[in-house]
């Protein structure tokens, strides 16, 4: 041999040995020179051979085997050599008998990956080996025992469990995805595999495993999708999309829904280079990119609200200015506008959905411009919910009344007291209508020029389509009315 | 003409009142508005307006959108000036000629607008 391994000398020594030191006199085959020619022929291959091999003879079933076969049967041997084979494998017997019986009835058998513990490197290892039992004839036809030569096949059943586990992993991790993802075999792009988000986006229940996509997702046909297929297998090239709108029979019943999903088709490729198949990958967005518009809507909406906050606060400001007889008091009465403006908003924001109540407003004014110990203003009126503009407007009115009650009105003397009612009103309960009684003043005349904050007043109730405010000026005292169309008053804007 | 008024479309009473005051301020007479509906009404009854401010978004049968392109039809002599704070109009939404302004506006933009579409001699 080229490395000089002399396999005729050196193969199976242990076993040699054994055949040689055997006391064959007292077997139940016999001393060796009285073995049949079968039985010497096969004990010169055995011990010849690299591969593990196994003779079982004669009716005994005396067992004979080299070095291979030795090591799997481990610490049975070197006990089991030359005794029946029943001995050697008495704990698997049951499995082991009905093929040994076999054989010696003149019936083969082949066994595949049969697993063993080896301790070969002085570890254990699990090992996988084909056995095949084969029937020895005499001449004549007689069944004189059994050969058997054993393959190892640990390394390629451990491929083969690798290649298993990896794929197993790989479905696990399919299994987590938040996405749909299904792999498609073969040019016509049967699918071989898909994960639940797969089917309930296809629509569960659906039979498509070993179906080629045209068969079980035929709607898409129509709508190209086997073209893309196509053309990722063929060219190799990935297909990546996002927002395509999808017609696919997910119903309950099958029926057709729309849907917009995300979608990867990426070509699995072998190492020669050769497509293979393709794995889908499918996220469906229809709710989530309906939610994307809602929120851009909502921001759009929450700016256009900011911008006309602005414009109000700047004409507030520029009227404040333009009515004020110095800077000092058009200072206070611009940051006191504001914090109205604030407050109503914190009592928007409070109410949920944008809304607020008459009463919620009309309390926040008291609370700035009465004397909880000494009470002045009186309050009557139900609790009726006021749109978020014309409780912006309100909130405002109410305040430069109370103003102006307090520095020229009723409650500028000890006497002085405000009534406020409100209700809903008209013929048809479809007005709103709030009045605002000063009575204990001093007595009252049309107020003249800027400054009374009135005019602000005048600006009326934003929001309404059909509403009016109005001053009565008589001697007992001043009368202030609104009257606007409900609807307006509190519908959301 | 220099006393036909510019008309002031606008829901808001408090920005409307301010444009009006900025605008007489400035010399000219204003007539008020507070929707579409009634800004065609005073149209209609043949006051001579020779400009319009309007907001877009306001209650009643149409919005100043729609209102201006009605009045640039049926008073082509009326210069008009779109304010809002919803958005920039899309182009070719407005009347040919008419200037749009994001709220809130500045006197200074108001002004500027008023001077580009030949109603005032400074700005």
């Amino acid at each position: 041999m080229k490395d000089g391994k002399e396999l005729t000398l050196e193969t199976n020594p242990e076993c040699r040995n054994l055949f040689d030191v055997y006391d064959w006199e007292s077997s139940d085959i016999g001393p060796k020179d009285r073995w049949a020619v079968e039985l010497r022929t096969l004990v010169n291959v055995m011990l010849g051979s690299l591969q593990p091999m196994l003779i079982v003879w004669g009716p005994s079933q005396t067992t004979l085997y080299n070095d291979g076969y030795a090591e799997m049967c481990g610490k049975r041997h070197p006990a089991a050599f030359g005794k029946p084979f029943g001995e050697l494998w008495h704990d698997i017997w049951d499995q082991v008998e009905p093929i040994i019986s076999a054989a010696y009835a003149g019936q083969g058998t082949s066994m595949d990956d049969i697993e063993f513990v080896m301790h070969r490197n002085g570890v254990p290892e699990e090992t996988h080996f084909a056995f095949s039992y084969t029937p020895v004839r005499d001449p004549w036809g007689t069944v004189l025992g059994m050969f058997c030569a054993c393959t190892e096949q640990t390394s390629t059943v451990a491929a083969r469990n690798a290649e298993r586990t990896l794929r197993e992993r790989f479905e696990q991790v399919f299994e987590l995805s938040p996405g749909g993802i299904a792999m498609l075999t073969g040019p016509n792009h049967v699918f071989e595999y898909a994960n639940e988000v797969y089917y309930s986006m296809i629509g569960s229940g659906r039979d498509i495993i070993g179906k080629t996509v045209a068969e079980a997702v035929s709607e898409v046909v129509r709508q190209g999708y086997i073209d893309i297929l196509d053309r990722v297998y063929q060219t190799g090239e990935p297909f990546v999309a996002k927002n395509l709108r999808i017609e696919l029979n997910r119903g309950t019943a099958g029926e057709k829904q729309d849907r917009v999903i995300d979608l990867a088709y990426q070509p699995m490729v072998e190492d020669d280079g050769k497509v293979i198949g393709i794995l889908v990958q499918a996220i469906d967005v229809t709710e989530l990119r309906a939610e994307e518009e809602k929120q851009a809507q909502l921001s759009h909406e929450l700016g256009h609200r900011l911008k006309n906050q602005l414009a109000m606060v700047q004409a507030i400001a520029s009227q404040t200015l333009r009515n004020s007889t110095d800077l000092a008091s058009a200072r206070v009465r611009l940051s006191d506008r504001i914090a109205v403006l604030s407050a109503a908003h914190d009592t928007i924001l409070l109410g949920g959905m944008g809304a607020s109540t008459v009463t919620q407003l009309v309390d926040k004014m008291t609370s700035l411009h009465d004397d909880p110990a000494n009470p002045r203003i009186t309050v009557t009126g139900t609790n009726i919910k006021v749109g978020s503009r014309p409780s912006l407007s309100l909130s405002l009115i109410l305040h430069e009344l109370a103003t102006n009650a307090v520095k020229y009105g009723a409650l500028s003397l000890p006497d002085g007291r405000v009534n406020i009612q409100w209700k809903i009103a008209g013929p048809k309960s479809d007005r709103f209508e709030l009045i605002w009684t000063e009575t204990g003043g001093p007595p009252v005349q049309q107020p003249e020029g800027p400054g009374s904050g009135l005019r602000l007043i005048n600006a009326g109730l934003n929001g309404t389509a059909d509403s009016t405010v109005a001053f009565t000026f008589q001697p007992s005292g001043l009368t202030f009315r609104i009257d606007a169309d409900l609807q307006g008053f509190q519908q959301e804007h | 003409m220099k006393h036909h008024p510019i008309l002031v479309v606008e829901d808001d009473g408090l920005i409307r009142m301010d444009l009006a005051d900025v605008l007489s301020d400035s010399g000219f007479d204003v007539v008020e508005a507070a929707n579409a509906d009634q800004a065609l009404a005073l149209l209609e009854a043949g006051i001579p307006v020779k400009a319009m401010l309007t907001d877009i978004d306001m209650p009643g049968s149409m919005n100043g959108i729609k209102l201006a392109n009605l009045t640039a039809s049926r008073w082509p002599e009326c210069r008009i000036i779109v304010i809002s704070g919803r958005f920039s109009p899309d182009q070719g939404s407005l009347p040919q000629g008419a200037r749009f302004l994001s709220k809130p506006i500045s006197e200074r933009q108001l002004s500027v607008a008023l001077f580009e579409l030949g109603l005032s001699s400074t700005i």
